[in-house]
């Protein structure tokens, strides 16, 4: 038992350390390696973290509704925990991704914000899942909250295709998909994949946080009754 | 059941016209909005039109949030929630029933608003009654679909209707959006392909709302 437990804490700080090489090689990769743009310059490297954290923005909050809607069907807490864990992540990734592109639109477009389709969708995606968090932190009781939060998470989900297809079905001033070099795009991908793995790792960690919390609550709730 | 979807839409209805505390408020509020906007913006004719739209469904929007949140704030007292859980028929029909209770209202509120708005900004909207039609049908639509389902988990929740609007502004952007420039074109006397698109739009959020309303307001309102 002892022994499981300990190969599995090795496992998991190889799975972290090699996740955090990839990330770190990925950002010196978009700070050192990738080509400088002509037009935009230095300021251009934003996009290797805007379009990680935006890529991962959408695959948390789609794993939210997925997590939701999973908790809906076999009613185990574990699955609010994925949810919540997701939401949490996904919420930071979407705010760092309106302000990367914040700053990156500065430099491209003059302006730190605009109404162009896409960033009003994002936005708007934002809004949603900030109000899922709050919803979340505003019901006590486990049950109702994994209800509640799941409905939420899976009517939100809605958003995810306009923010993807936005581009192609209104014209406005972001880019599509880019043509980019071959090196820079190894980046973009390099990056993406970094991001990627480290922050699933994190998600992953903070469901097992939550369910630890979960387990000592009922723990204590028991004591207690006994006690009493 | 379909009787039965029938009493309960008229159950809201008729305690609506004997209290009389939900319609009159939201007539009001949606008529001093349009008021304020009218009377602040002194616009030339032009650009009265391509800002009628965004300040119809804005008033529509603040003031249909007070029906909207009454359809289930009003269940709350003297036990009204658990005398209509008892009712034999499923949590869907009772979505259902809220949900077309809720167009009604929206619908009754812009028909004040309309031609108010056409009296204030002298905007042709009237030029195109049917197409004006089928964008205020289906944004009614769309927000009452969003609207009750939000309602209802906020009732569930027991919390303030602050929080139905928090929840429910983000939601209804895209309805908003679609509606306020779909209005447009209609007050601009251009409706061509972009119209027809932002109808599309709105089609596909409707039909998906009313569907995901139907499907999950089940575990919304269960104990």
């Amino acid at each position: 038992m002892v022994k499981k437990a300990r190969n599995r804490a090795k496992g998991e700080v190889v799975a972290l350390v090699g996740a955090s090489l990839l990330l770190t090689a990925g950002l010196v990769a978009a700070c050192f390696v990738a080509p400088t743009e002509k037009t935009m310059g230095g300021v251009q490297r934003i996009m290797y973290l805007h379009v990680a954290v935006a890529w991962f923005a959408l695959m948390a909050f789609a794993g939210t509704a997925a997590g939701g809607a999973t908790y809906l069907v076999r009613r185990n807490l574990i699955w609010d925990a994925w949810a919540q864990a997701a939401a949490e992540l996904g919420w930071v990734c979407c705010s760092l991704m309106l302000l990367t592109g914040s700053l990156w639109a500065r430099k491209a477009w003059g302006t730190w914000w605009t109404w162009d389709p896409r960033l009003t969708a994002a936005f708007v995606l934002w809004g949603i899942y900030s109000g899922y968090l709050i919803v979340r932190s505003s019901v006590e009781e486990p049950h109702q909250r994994a209800r509640i939060s799941a409905v939420l998470a899976i009517v939100g989900v809605v958003d995810i295709p306009l923010v993807i297809l936005a581009t192609r079905w209104f014209r406005g001033i972001h880019p599509a998909a880019p043509q980019m070099e071959p090196s820079m795009r190894a980046v973009l991908l390099l990056c993406v994949a970094g991001l990627s793995a480290f922050l699933s790792l994190l998600v992953w960690q903070r469901q097992r946080q939550l369910d630890h919390e979960r387990l000592v609550g009922l723990l204590r709730a028991r004591v207690q009754d006994r006690v009493f | 059941m379909y009787a039965k979807l029938w009493w309960l839409i008229q159950k809201d209805l008729v305690s609506e016209y004997r209290a009389r505390c939900v319609w009159p408020p939201m007539l009001v509020l949606g008529m001093a909005v349009a008021l304020v906007f009218s009377m602040q913006l002194e616009l030339l004719a032009e650009q009265k039109r391509q800002l009628v739209g965004s300040l119809l469904w804005l008033a529509t929007f603040f003031a249909g949030t007070i029906a909207i949140d009454r359809s289930f704030g009003a269940e709350r007292e003297d036990g009204c929630w658990e005398a209509l859980c008892l009712y034999p028929i499923a949590p869907s029909w009772v979505y259902l029933a809220k949900f077309l209770v809720n167009v009604v209202a929206l619908a009754a509120l812009q028909c004040v608003l309309i031609p108010l708005m056409v009296a204030f900004s002298d905007v042709p909207l009237f030029a195109h009654p049917g197409d004006l039609l089928v964008v205020v049908s289906l944004g009614n639509v769309g927000l009452a679909a969003v609207g009750t389902l939000l309602s209802g988990l906020v009732m569930s929740v027991g919390r303030s209707s602050s929080l139905l609007a928090l929840l429910a502004l983000p939601m209804v952007v895209p309805i908003l959006l679609a509606c306020s420039e779909a209005t447009r074109l209609v007050a601009q006397d251009t409706l061509d392909t972009a119209w027809w698109r932002w109808i599309q739009l709105l089609i596909v959020f409707d039909v998906l709302f009313i569907t995901l309303g139907m499907m999950l307001f089940g575990f919304v309102v269960e104990e």
